[in-house]
Formats: C-alpha cells, sequence, structure tokens
C-alpha cells in the first residue's frame, strides 16, 4: 500500500538528480512470495535475483508515483486504442480492454536461449509428425503412434491428408505454453500448432510498455521483436508459390464479432496485409481470389484465423456453411499457401504430450531439451492404471481439442466428482488424459498501486526459417490470480504482460519497414478495397450524417422549448415535434396532439428519448449504429479519428439526473465530435474508395436529411413563419450565411435557395447532388457498356430537377397555397435518393449473402421392389 | 453382368444462384470383381472444367464450379459397368472367429492395414453404443465365424425393422432406427456398421446402385430405380464381405458399387455449397439396364 505522502515524495525524488537522495520506497514494497512456489522476482531469501536487479533499481529511482502517473497515461491510450479482447464489434457487449500490466517479466538472454533452442526443437518434432499422419503415416503401421491418436481424434478429416503445402512445412507458425516449477524448471504446459493466437497482443503490450518506460527498456538491452517479425513475414512469402516476388498475403480473419479481431486488425496493419473475411474471399478456377471494388485479385497465401475445419463448407460437412467453398481444392493444386496448413491442429491435442518424448526420441533420435508436463493418455492400460490410482493430484482432460472448444469442456471435467468422473474415464478411456498439476511460478503485477503476486504462464512463439525455427525473443506472458483455485492450468484468460529478454550487450535497433535499398514503387492508390469493406464504410458515413442531422433537430427544437424569447406561440415546437417524430426520434403519438397537450410531457420524457438504447431513430441508438459500423472496419479509421469515436461513445452518455440544459449540453458535444470527425476525413484521407464509399454514404444521408427537413417544415406543416425559417436555418446550419447575404429579413425564396438550389452551400440539397455525381464518376467499371448505368441516370436526373427548379416561381405557388409544385420536387428528390443507395449497393457493394448447402436426396429402395 | 447406368438429378431454384461449387462421388469405382469401362458426367449449365481426384479410400471424386447466375443445375452420371461374382463366402464357416479379428485391429502396430482399422472407429453416422453392441451380441456369440454372425445380424435387421421411407431422412441418427425399428437403405446400412464398431470390428459404407426387376408380366420404368446402400465387413484373410440388410442378401451382381467410406458422409453422391437460390427443389431418376 502506498499513501499519499510516499506517492508525493516519490514524485518530487523522480524529478531530482536521483545519485544524492535517499532511496524512495520501493514498488514492492509488502511483496509477499509464497515459498511453496518459484518467484520470478525474488530469492526466497528476498532478495532479488540478478536478472532484475538493473531493473528494479531503475523503478526504485522512478518511484511508484512516477510509476502509476505513467501508467495511467498508458491506460488511457490502451482504451483510446480500442485494444480489446472480447467482440469490440458491438458495444452493447461491453468490450473490455485488453488487461495489460505495465511490469514486464524478466528473463535473462542465457536462461531464454535455453528456452528457444528447446521450443524449436518441440516445434520440428511436431512438424515431422504432422508431415507423417497427413501423409505416409509411417508412425501409425510402425506401432511409435496407435492408431487411435488418429483415428479416434475428432479433429482428424480425412480430406486432410495427402495435401503438399508450400515450403515442405507442415507447421510454419508455433505456440507454446510455457510455466516454471519450484525449482526453477521450464515446462511446455500446451503446444498450439492450429492458428496461435497471441503475436498481435505480444506486440502491442510490447509498443505501450516500451512507450510508458523507454529509458529502462533501452538501460536493460531488451531484445527486440521486430527480428521475429522479419522471419515471420520472410516465411510466409516462401509460402507464396507462383508470385515469390510479389505475393498478396492476406490475413484471414473470423471477423469482428470475434474476440480476437483486434488482434488479427493489428497485425494485418503492422505487417502490412490486408484483412479479410471468409466473404471477401472467393474460389474460381482453383485458384483464391480477393473479391475488391476493381474485380477479383488472385491471393497468394493465406495467414489462417479460424480453425480449420470452419474453411471450407465443401469439405467439412458441419452445420454451418462457413469459410470459402473449394479453398481445399486450391490447396491441393498448390496456388494458395496457408499458413497454418488445414488441418495442422492434430498435434495440439494434450494426447500428443503423452509421446512427444518417445517421437522426439523416434524422429530426431534425441531426447526433449524442454519437457512437457507429465501426460498420461488413458487408452494405454498401464497409464489408465496410473491415473485411476493418482486421480486428486492430476488433472484430467479431453484426450482431443479442437481449438476454442477445450477449456470449458474440461473445466467441466475437473468440476465432476471423483467417482463420477472416474467411471466417465473407464467408459472410453482413450477420450481422456491425466496430466500432472504443476505449481506455477509468480511474478509481480501491478495492482491498484502496489506490486502482489501472479501466477505466471508465457505464451512463446516460434516460426518455421530455414530448416529450424525462429523463436520470438519473450512472447505474451499471461497471469492469473493466484487467490482464485483454478483446476487447469493455462489461464483462458487473464492478465498479460510485456516479457523482456535482456540481452547483456546493447541491442541493434531493428525496424520492420523495408530496407532503405528496396525501391519503392510510387503508386497513389492502396488497392485491394474489398466490397464488404466498402459497404460498410459507406453506412458509417450515411451514419455519421444521420446522427448529426437527428442531434441538430434535436437541439434547435429543444433551444424553441426553453428559449425565452420565443415569442410565446406553439407553432415552431409543433412543426419541429412532427419532424422529430419523421425522423423516429420520438414516438408519432406525441405529434398528434397541440404541443401544448404535450408539453410537460415531452419535457420529462425527452432527456430519456435522446438516450433510448432501443428506439432506433433515437440519437443514442443512431450512435451505436455509427460506433458498430467504424468498429467493422476499424482498420480503415485513422486512430484520431477513431479516438474522437471511442470519445462519442463515452461521453454520450445519459448522467444520472437529467434535465434539458444537460442534454443541450450534450448534444452542443456530439455535434462538435460530429464535425471532427467530418473534418477529419476531409483533410487527412486520401481520395482513394474508402473516402469515395464514406463521402456517397455522407452526401447521400445528408441530402435525404435536408429534403426531409424541407418537407416536414414546407410540405407537412405550413412552415413561412419567420421563426419556422430561421429553425430551418438553424437546422441546417445556414444561419450565418443566411445572414451575411440577406440579414434579419427571412423569406421563402431566399431560404428555399440557400437549402435547396444553392451550389456554393455545402449544407444544400444542389451541393450534395453536385458532389455525389463527381464522386459517382470515379468509381471503377471496366466494363461500361453505352450510356448510363442505372445509378449514373438517377444521379443526373436529380442534378438536373434541381437546377431547373424555379424558385421564384415555386414560392408565389406556395404562397397562395398551392404546395403541390414543392411537394412532388421533394417527393421524387426523396424517391430517387433511396433508390441511387439501392443501385449503388447493387453494383458495388451487396455480397452474394451466406452459403447453403444443397439437398440431398433420401435413400428409399423398396425391399419389395426386389427378390 | 454389363450394366448401362444413368443417374441424374436436377435442382431448381426460385431465386438466381449466382456461384455454386460441387464434388461428387458418381464414377463407380473398380473393385475385384467390378470394372467400369465408361463414365460421363453431363452437367449443364455446362462448367469451365470438371476435375477428378481421387479421395482418401481412392473412391474418384468430380470437383466442378458454377460461376455464372443460374437458376436450375441437372447433373447426369451415366457409366457401363461390368460385374462379375466373386470369393465365394457361402462356406461361411470357415471364416476367422470375430474375436481374433477385434484383437487384430487393437493390436499396435495393428495387424490389419491401417486403413481396415480406420473403419473400426466410430464415425458422424455410425457410432458407437452399448445398446448397438448388445443388438449385436445376440448374433455374434463367442467364437462364431465372422461371416456366419454378419449374415445372422443382416438377417436380423431384414426381419425386425420395416422399411418405411417416412421413417427417416437423411440425416437420421442410428439410435432413432434402434428405437423405431424403421428406415431405409442407408438407415440399415448405418445401423450394422454402427452395430459391427461397437462390438470393436470394422465395417465400412457402400454407396451404390441395385438393379431391379419388373413386375412380373410389365415392362420396367426407365428411371423408377435408385440409389441404394449397404456394407462391408473386414473379414481378415477373406478381406472385404459385402452384406445388404435391406434385402438380406450378400450382394453379388445386382449390385453395382460406386465406392465405399465410414459412413454416407464419405461418399455421399452430390455435396454442393451454393448462394442465393431461394426455395430449391430437388429430382433424382436412376436407370440401371442390362446391356446384352
Amino acid at each position: 500500500m502506498q499513501s499519499q505522502q510516499q506517492s508525493s515524495a516519490g514524485t518530487s525524488v523522480a524529478q531530482a538528480q536521483v545519485s544524492h537522495v535517499p532511496a524512495p520506497p520501493d514498488l514492492f514494497v509488502g511483496y509477499q512470495t509464497n515459498a511453496s512456489r518459484y518467484d520470478e522476482l525474488l530469492h526466497p531469501n528476498g532478495v532479488a535475483r540478478q536478472t532484475w536487479q538493473h531493473f528494479r533499481g531503475l523503478l526504485d529511482q522512478m518511484g511508484p508515483a512516477e510509476f502509476s502517473r505513467r501508467w495511467g497515461h498508458s491506460q488511457r491510450l490502451i482504451y483510446e486504442n480500442g485494444l480489446s479482447y472480447s467482440a469490440y464489434g458491438d458495444p452493447d457487449e461491453n468490450a473490455r480492454p485488453w488487461d495489460l500490466d505495465p511490469l514486464p517479466l524478466l528473463v535473462s538472454e542465457a536462461e531464454w536461449n535455453k528456452i528457444s533452442i528447446g521450443i524449436a526443437q518441440r516445434a520440428t518434432v511436431l512438424q515431422l509428425v504432422l508431415a507423417d499422419l497427413l501423409g505416409p503415416q509411417h508412425l501409425v503401421k510402425e506401432g511409435v503412434l496407435p492408431v487411435e491418436l488418429l483415428f479416434g481424434h475428432s479433429g482428424f478429416r480425412l480430406a486432410y491428408h495427402g495435401q503438399m503445402p508450400p515450403s515442405e512445412t507442415f507447421l510454419p507458425f508455433y505456440a507454446a505454453d510455457l510455466g516454471r516449477a519450484p525449482d526453477g524448471q521450464w515446462w511446455v504446459l500446451a503446444d498450439r500448432t492450429e492458428a496461435p493466437s497471441g503475436i498481435g497482443f505480444a506486440l502491442e503490450n510490447r509498443v505501450v510498455v516500451s512507450r510508458m518506460l523507454p529509458d529502462m527498456f533501452r538501460a536493460c538491452n531488451v531484445q527486440r521483436l521486430a527480428p521475429f517479425f522479419i522471419a515471420f513475414k520472410a516465411q510466409l512469402q516462401r509460402l507464396a508459390l507462383q508470385q515469390p516476388e510479389n505475393p498478396r498475403i492476406v490475413v484471414y480473419t473470423r471477423g469482428p464479432h470475434h474476440e480476437n479481431y483486434f488482434e488479427d486488425a493489428y497485425l494485418a496493419r503492422y505487417l502490412g496485409y490486408s484483412l479479410v473475411e471468409a466473404g471477401d474471399l472467393a474460389v474460381r478456377d482453383d485458384r483464391v481470389w480477393l473479391k475488391t471494388l476493381d474485380g477479383l485479385l488472385q491471393v497468394d497465401v493465406l495467414l489462417r484465423r479460424p480453425n480449420s475445419e470452419a474453411c471450407d463448407p465443401l469439405e467439412f460437412s458441419d452445420d454451418t456453411a462457413l469459410g470459402v467453398a473449394g479453398l481445399l481444392q486450391a490447396v491441393r493444386k498448390e496456388t494458395v499457401g496457408i499458413a497454418n496448413p488445414l488441418g495442422s491442429g492434430l498435434v495440439e491435442s494434450p494426447a500428443f504430450m503423452a509421446f512427444l518424448p518417445r517421437l522426439c526420441k523416434f524422429l530426431l533420435g534425441e531426447d526433449l531439451l524442454l519437457p512437457g508436463i507429465a501426460t498420461w493418455w488413458c487408452g494405454e492400460s498401464q497409464s489408465l492404471g496410473r491415473v485411476l490410482a493418482n486421480q486428486s493430484q492430476l488433472v484430467v482432460l479431453n484426450a482431443y481439442r479442437t481449438r476454442g472448444t477445450g477449456y470449458a469442456s474440461d473445466k467441466r471435467l475437473n468440476a465432476m466428482a471423483p467417482e463420477e468422473l472416474r467411471n466417465l474415464i473407464q467408459t472410453n478411456p482413450g477420450q481422456f488424459v491425466g496430466q500432472e498439476r504443476p505449481a506455477l511460478s509468480t511474478v509481480p503485477r501491478w495492482d491498484d498501486g502496489a506490486a502482489k503476486p501472479a501466477n505466471l504462464v508465457v505464451r512463446s512463439f516460434a516460426v518455421a526459417s530455414g530448416e529450424s525455427y525462429c523463436v520470438m525473443p519473450g512472447g505474451l506472458a499471461r497471469t492469473s490470480d493466484p487467490t482464485v483455485p483454478n483446476p487447469l492450468t493455462v489461464p483462458a484468460s487473464g492478465g498479460s504482460k510485456d516479457a523482456w529478454v535482456l540481452s547483456s550487450k546493447p541491442v541493434d535497433h531493428v525496424s520492420l519497414l523495408t530496407h532503405r535499398d528496396d525501391r519503392i514503387v510510387i503508386r497513389r492508390t492502396g488497392g485491394d478495397l474489398p466490397s464488404r469493406v466498402a459497404d460498410n464504410i459507406f453506412w458509417l458515413g450515411r451514419q455519421i450524417e444521420r446522427a448529426d442531422a437527428a442531434a441538430r433537430q434535436m437541439r434547435t427544437f429543444i433551444l424553441q422549448l426553453t428559449s425565452e424569447t420565443s415569442t410565446g406561440n406553439d407553432v415552431v415546437p409543433g412543426t419541429l415535434l412532427r419532424a422529430l417524430a419523421a425522423q423516429g426520434q420520438i414516438e408519432p403519438g406525441f405529434a398528434l396532439d397541440e404541443i401544448r397537450h404535450q408539453l410537460p410531457q415531452l419535457e420529462s420524457a425527452l432527456p430519456a428519448l435522446v438516450f433510448d438504447r432501443d428506439q432506433p431513430g433515437a440519437i443514442r441508438s443512431l450512435l451505436d449504429n455509427m460506433f458498430r459500423s467504424a468498429s467493422l472496419v476499424r482498420d480503415r479509421i485513422s486512430t484520431d479519428s477513431w479516438r474522437i469515436l471511442v470519445h462519442i461513445d463515452q461521453a454520450f452518455q445519459a448522467p444520472q439526473i437529467i434535465d434539458l440544459t444537460d442534454v443541450l449540453s450534450l448534444l452542443n458535444g456530439l455535434i462538435a465530435d460530429l464535425a471532427a470527425i467530418e473534418g477529419m476525413c476531409m483533410e487527412s484521407m486520401t481520395r482513394s474508395h474508402v473516402f469515395r464509399f464514406l463521402d456517397i454514404g455522407r452526401r447521400l444521408e445528408r441530402a435525404l436529411q435536408t429534403v426531409g427537413l424541407l418537407d416536414s417544415c414546407l410540405i407537412e406543416s405550413s412552415g413561412n413563419d419567420s421563426d419556422t425559417l430561421e429553425a430551418m436555418l438553424e437546422i441546417a446550419d445556414s444561419v450565418m450565411t443566411y445572414r451575411s447575404r440577406y440579414l434579419a429579413n427571412l423569406q421563402l425564396p431566399a431560404v428555399l435557395d440557400l437549402l435547396l438550389t444553392d451550389e456554393t452551400n455545402p449544407r444544400s440539397v444542389a451541393f450534395q447532388l453536385a458532389t455525389l455525381q463527381a464522386q459517382i464518376e470515379q468509381l471503377p467499371g471496366d466494363d461500361h457498356p453505352p450510356g448510363y448505368l442505372p445509378h449514373e441516370r438517377l444521379i443526373l436526373s436529380m442534378v438536373h430537377a434541381v437546377r431547373m427548379v424555379d424558385v421564384l416561381g415555386v414560392c408565389e405557388s406556395y404562397d397562395v397555397g398551392d404546395r403541390q409544385v414543392l411537394a412532388s420536387l421533394m417527393g421524387s428528390l426523396d424517391r430517387n435518393l433511396q433508390n441511387l443507395s439501392r443501385e449503388i449497393a447493387n453494383r458495388y457493394l451487396v455480397h452474394a449473402g451466406p452459403s447453403r448447402r444443397m439437398s440431398t436426396a433420401p435413400l428409399s429402395l423398396h425391399s419389395e421392389d426386389h427378390s | 453382368m454389363r450394366y448401362r447406368i444413368t443417374h441424374t438429378t436436377k435442382y431448381a431454384y426460385s431465386e438466381p444462384v449466382p456461384v455454386c461449387h460441387n464434388k461428387v462421388h458418381l464414377r463407380p469405382r473398380a473393385t475385384i470383381g467390378q470394372t467400369c469401362g465408361l463414365f460421363r458426367l453431363i452437367v449443364i449449365p455446362e462448367p469451365i472444367d470438371v476435375e477428378t481426384e481421387v479421395d482418401y479410400f481412392g473412391n474418384s471424386v468430380e470437383y466442378f464450379s458454377l460461376v455464372d447466375s443460374h437458376r436450375g443445375l441437372s447433373i447426369t452420371a451415366t457409366s457401363e459397368v461390368d460385374v462379375s461374382a466373386t470369393n465365394d463366402v457361402a462356406n461361411s464357416s470357415i471364416s476367422p472367429e470375430w474375436e481374433t479379428l477385434v484383437e487384430g485391429l487393437k493390436s499396435r502396430p495393428p495387424q490389419a492395414s491401417i486403413n481396415d482399422c480406420l473403419f473400426a472407429f466410430e464415425s458422424d453416422y455410425a457410432p458407437k453404443s452399448r445398446d448397438l453392441a448388445a443388438y449385436a451380441k445376440e448374433s455374434f456369440t463367442p467364437r462364431r465365424p465372422i461371416v456366419e454372425a454378419a449374415l445372422d445380424l443382416t438377417a436380423r435387421i431384414f426381419e425386425e425393422f420395416e422399411y418405411d421411407p417416412r421413417a427417416t431422412n437423411v440425416r437420421t441418427q442410428v439410435d432413432e432406427v434402434l428405437a423405431n425399428k424403421a428406415g431405409v437403405c442407408q438407415d440399415f446400412a448405418h445401423f450394422g456398421i454402427a452395430c459391427l464398431r461397437s462390438l470393436g470390428l470394422a465395417a465400412r459404407y457402400v454407396s451404390g446402385y441395385l438393379r431391379t426387376a419388373p413386375t412380373p408380366g410389365r415392362s420396367k420404368l426407365v428411371g423408377a430405380d435408385e440409389s441404394h446402400a449397404w456394407l462391408s465387413v473386414y473379414c481378415g484373410e477373406l478381406g472385404w464381405v459385402d452384406f445388404d440388410p435391406t434385402n438380406n442378401v450378400i450382394p453379388t451382381t445386382d449390385h453395382v458399387t460406386i465406392g465405399y467410406g465410414r459412413d454416407y458422409g464419405d461418399v455421399c453422391p452430390i455435396q454442393g455449397v451454393f448462394v442465393g437460390g431461394g426455395d430449391q427443389t430437388l429430382s433424382v431418376s436412376v436407370d440401371v439396364s442390362p446391356i446384352e
């Protein structure tokens, strides 16, 4: 526990010249180790271990207060960067920021070298096992492995067999979870071969912590991660058989609703690859293609994130038709490389851990350098006896696991009554393994201003490189609370740490950016915009404008309600109320009666309506939609824009007690934030297709909203009074322009000109249409038939119609009570804008929808027919 | 016997299908007693390419895709097949005792080829269970020769189970078949396989055709035949012996094999994935005609 007094002392020390000041309070005061565990920081006698001494000295110089201050700053960055683990596509799911701890794990270079040699050896063995099981199967034929380990394995699909993966490796990428036993020895707790998660988080942890503690990071000679990622990229490039020079490599993610999406997006961005989902890919002519706005582009390598069995619905007959139909056939034709190859998850099942010492001996003639935790496969009678005899000291696990399903099921097993579990094992012994339950080491974790011990598991990563493997120095350290008992060794989630491998001498600075000698081809497009991304961008644009229009309309309405200068008539609020109902912001019922009957009710109901997440037209719902669309294209949004979005999501929440004034100030903030996003788009986005679709979405929605406003105020109500006209100008953000032209003289023709036909006013309908026309002309389309396409015809006819409006004539008719001309103009603009949206979607955005399976005929041969 | 077989499957969709990918098991494989002289696969609309692959079991698989919008799909497989009677298993008392085979399949390394062992493991449509083992045990009495025991099981399924196409569908599981004592050829095959596997024996699913005799006095209706399914049992040195529980026979020259696998899922005649399409309707016609 650090008191206030100590904290302030810490700050002053950090700022002073360090050497002459007495030692400030320690960050590790009160850090209690457990005698039965290995502690990473302290010897059993309480003295810091050699590896940590320098780092600890530097921390002491800094003091807890400065440490806390820096950490507070970093945490804000983590939140604003949207660093999260759970599904963040949906804000209602309460995306939980990745629980990073600022104190890194320290490992000495000498110790890590031993670990990495062991990991490389293990990866080598597992690679050979995979290559054999998916190929000649000698290991089973010769009895090194029981047949059951292959054919009784729920994760083995026949279709995996017979692949010839490029570069002849079945395991380009491997991860192992490590734990340290009380005697200081490192053990492998689990192997990960399907599609190991975590390198993106390891990278992000490194970025955050090294920024927080740059001085220590340098002083401790921490080995860099970049060389690993360079090897990673080189390995992926080796998988490209047809385009070895400049292959198109994509990160094939499970999508924004999956917990690892952030990591996938982060990794794709860092490595410089496109992030794609199954729907973005198609197989034609036994090749894999990326569907983009510019047509199909061939993909050479997939960094696969979904499980193998979810990758090709044609080959794997699970009920869901997920994946890319025909992918495996493309693999067989060797037109695409996949890391890891389909089926690589086979050997991450715990059953293989029981055989690995024997396999290593058989395949390499060596002993395992890095032992796995002792595991017994119950399918062998001797092992079964041993597991049953020592049941209480062991963890029982499913012998076969499919990535993502093992944890919950293993947890259930170990929650069963011992007798029940025993019976279950005996019914089908081959389905279970018994595993030693190790006491994990502890490591300090920064928790509420003090360091406390936490259980440690380290996930380390290896990528194939030449004949062997390149191991990431460090990896992803994960912590769990030692006071919460968990029968399973490896936590499913919990805290995470950066892991520093300390070199004895200064380390070279390596960057992933291309070497200066490589010649870059100057280009002005990013290429590769998947249609799905364009679709989401388009909707994001629409939703930003929709939220903006709703907020402005609501603001003006509240101002009218609460204004003292109001003339006392309720014509204007009545009109605006109908406009709000038309936007779906309030129930239509409110707009039916005379406004004065509704007022008291409205004043109390309005604040809640604004924040009602269940009312589709409520501003909060619109913001949720906007945020959701933004999450789906997170990788296309600049960090600054994303920060504003996160800020909006956080700031626009219903306060405890709300009255209309609070709502008003929140609306003011929101309108300013939305303007900031729009400004960011205009000023910081290159004029690519991404910008184009965002702009088309925005312009289309703004035009629709302005048409809607004119319709509500002028057609649905008779709005030709100066108060309504002023409110319209206010909502359309055109008051300043109007005053500069006409002073306070409010007249319908001038207002209509400004909001409808003036192409120089960026808020007018005419301006939106002209911009739309310009953007639409830039849309891709090589195979343009003669004449105009439907969406081109629509925009042309609207531009034309608005340019031809005779404002004075329309207003004269309006004044004598004939609203028909204006009404039909508004009606046709509204219809055509909706049609335009649909036509653009049909041509560029709609992806074909989910895959389905063909029905199959039942066999119903009548035995009576045959004798 | 020589047969000409025509197997047509037609799909019609209420909405356009922009793309579909297909994988079909329709080419009769070569077996000890069977050769396939001619095979043609006609797909309308015509795909750019039809590729022939060989699956894990050695069956032929044809792959094709349609990447232009279509509202219907017709797949016709025509083949000419010679079938001759093979191993004479009538003298079934000389076949090995079934327990010996179970031991051989279980030992390490196995005394059978590992791809024979594969069929002793449960699969999606033919899982193991105690109930199934108990049912099978009535036929598989101690030390009984495998062929004799399997024939007995075949006869029991034929007698005790009612043939009823309405009782089941393509996804029916064996426990339902056992509970209802009803089903079609596919169900009886799966049931028999699951019974044998529950004892530790190896059994596989055979997909094929059956020549149907016309009703006496009337000419045979073209296209009235159907796909058929039965099972095959690993009998040690005798190799694999087929049993047809739907008709209570050991297949000889009336049965034409397309291919075999662990169950229906491995040799499903037509598998496909498509997009769009609205409602789909399916019609199948099969004709098996002897050639003079």
